[in-house]
């Protein structure tokens, strides 16, 4: 336990430390964008948060095909803190983007292809851990998280495309031209800052699963569910 | 048998069970024609309003009545443990799996002959022959859409006592691009489509379906496997 | 100065990077403490 909680709490520190360089270079260094003014600066970590979301959402999917294929507690742990912890992602990248609508739009929100994307994959991913919540049973409790994060996840790409189709005339994309090297930095300080500390999150998650796993083992052999019939899984 | 046969077979059951009981059927169509008749209170009597809303109202129907009928076609399933000897007798589970959508899909084509002509008359909508038949056509596909994922979740929820919640939850957000292109399309077809994009709309409905159906015939025997 | 330029906006700047920081901190609070009562129960 020991030495496994040196390598997180160190990656974790280091996310934390590059997330103060980061945001210190993005808010304090980095000129002030052409057309977006100081505004800009929220990309800073608004990108990051993106980034990472997605990839923690792949990540799930793909532990979740290994926790079906398995069926080893771990990877059910992995799955389950890789779609919490991209909730959480999620959840701050929704209110930034809202932040950002109004500050650029004027509107709190606005049903741009990403933000609306974001907001349906939100509701996608909780979906998934209300299912596990009212699933008693462990096995069954990681089959049905594992099923439920890749339904889930192969939604992600329709969703996208049809909401493009949906708004058929959409922003035209405010990248800049010409991008200062202190804009770039920030962002990729950030982006690693981001992940770290996602990792370090998802280490807590999986110890919290597994700590708990072991603890129901323990506590309640007995309360195997009835095959078929109740209706009380 | 083959698959095909063994799917056939509960589809033939589901259907069975299905007229013997009406109950089931009435009482979703009424829902449906319920949740219309809310709708045009929600708009109010404007009836330019009405009318633009009409696909999307018409969408939503189905989509509230589809929760009620794809939880209620696992539920008989629970009842007297069905469900138990229907997993023991030599009936693959992936054909059970593409039994029951096909059942779950004909059961939310039945409901088109009697939401559409309510919609239509309460939204003062007209609509040719032609158009009427463009849209049972979408209404298939969007029922294919909605059975393909909804009969994995509801045999997954069908035993837990917060089905009726967890069900919609997992769902709707789920379905959103069948919603998205299911009333894009039906708009069209009850106002017109100057730009012929309801083919467009009606392959996304398709691919939806195909990806859904395909994708949860894998899942659904790992979903079962240690009993419903 | 071009058209159509956003000036000022530094309150949503602060206010974006506070609900970052508020929510990675609550979020990892809640973990230490999930953790920490799973692992001492």
């Amino acid at each position: 336990m020991t030495r496994q909680f040196k390598w997180d709490s160190g990656l974790g520190l280091l996310g934390l430390l590059l997330l103060f360089v980061g945001s210190y270079i993005g808010l304090f260094v980095a000129p002030a964008e052409r057309y977006m003014g100081e505004t800009q600066r929220i990309m800073y970590v608004h990108v990051p948060c993106a980034w990472n979301a997605m990839l923690l959402y792949t990540l799930a999917f793909i532990f979740a095909i290994v926790s079906l294929w398995t069926h080893r507690p771990k990877w059910d742990a992995v799955t389950t803190a890789a779609v919490e912890v991209g909730i959480v992602l999620n959840a701050l990248l929704l209110v930034q983007g809202s932040i950002w609508a109004r500050a650029t739009w004027g509107v709190w929100w606005d049903w741009d292809v990403r933000l609306t994307t974001s907001l349906i994959m939100v509701l996608l991913f909780a979906g998934v851990l209300a299912l596990r919540s009212f699933v008693h049973d462990a096995g069954r409790r990681a089959t049905w998280t594992a099923i439920a994060t890749i339904v889930a996840f192969v939604d992600v790409p329709l969703v996208y495309f049809c909401v493009r189709w949906w708004r058929s005339l959409h922003q035209v994309q405010s990248t800049p031209d010409t991008v200062a090297p202190m804009m770039v930095v920030p962002l990729r300080i950030n982006a690693f800052a981001i992940l770290f500390l996602a990792i370090w999150m998802m280490a807590q998650r999986v110890r919290v699963e597994l700590a708990r796993r072991a603890q129901d083992q323990v506590a309640e052999p007995e309360r195997i569910a009835p095959i078929g019939g109740s209706t009380n899984a | 048998m083959s698959l095909f046969r063994q799917a056939l077979t509960v589809v033939r059951k589901d259907l069975l069970l299905e007229w013997r009981g009406k109950g089931r059927l009435i009482s979703v169509l009424l829902f449906g024609v319920v949740t219309l008749l809310l709708f045009s209170f929600a708009v109010g009597p404007d009836s330019t309003l009405m009318r633009a809303a009409a696909g999307g109202f018409l969408v939503l129907a189905l989509l509230l009545s589809s929760t009620l009928g794809l939880s209620e076609s696992f539920r008989v399933e629970q009842e007297q443990r069905a469900i138990e000897g229907l997993l023991l007798l030599p009936v693959d589970p992936i054909a059970l799996y593409y039994g029951k959508t096909l059942s779950n899909t004909l059961f939310l084509m039945l409901l088109a002959p009697v939401l559409t002509p309510v919609a239509l008359i309460l939204y003062s909508v007209q609509l040719d022959l032609q158009g009427l038949a463009v849209l049972l056509g979408l209404w298939t596909l969007a029922a294919a859409g909605l059975s393909a994922p909804g009969t994995l979740y509801a045999a997954m929820t069908s035993r837990l006592q917060s089905q009726d919640v967890l069900l919609p939850l997992l769902l709707f957000p789920l379905v959103i691009p069948v919603l998205m292109g299911a009333v894009k399309s039906i708009t069209l077809i009850l106002t017109g489509d100057p730009m012929s994009q309801v083919s467009a709309w009606a392959t996304l409905l398709a691919s939806f379906a195909i990806i859904y159906s395909s994708l949860c015939g894998l899942l659904f025997p790992h979903a079962i496997e240690e009993g419903i | 100065m071009p058209d159509g330029v956003i000036v000022g906006g530094w309150s949503y700047v602060i206010a974006a990077y506070s609900v970052t920081a508020a929510g990675l901190i609550a979020y990892a609070w809640s973990l230490v403490h999930r953790r920490r009562k799973a692992e001492l129960e």
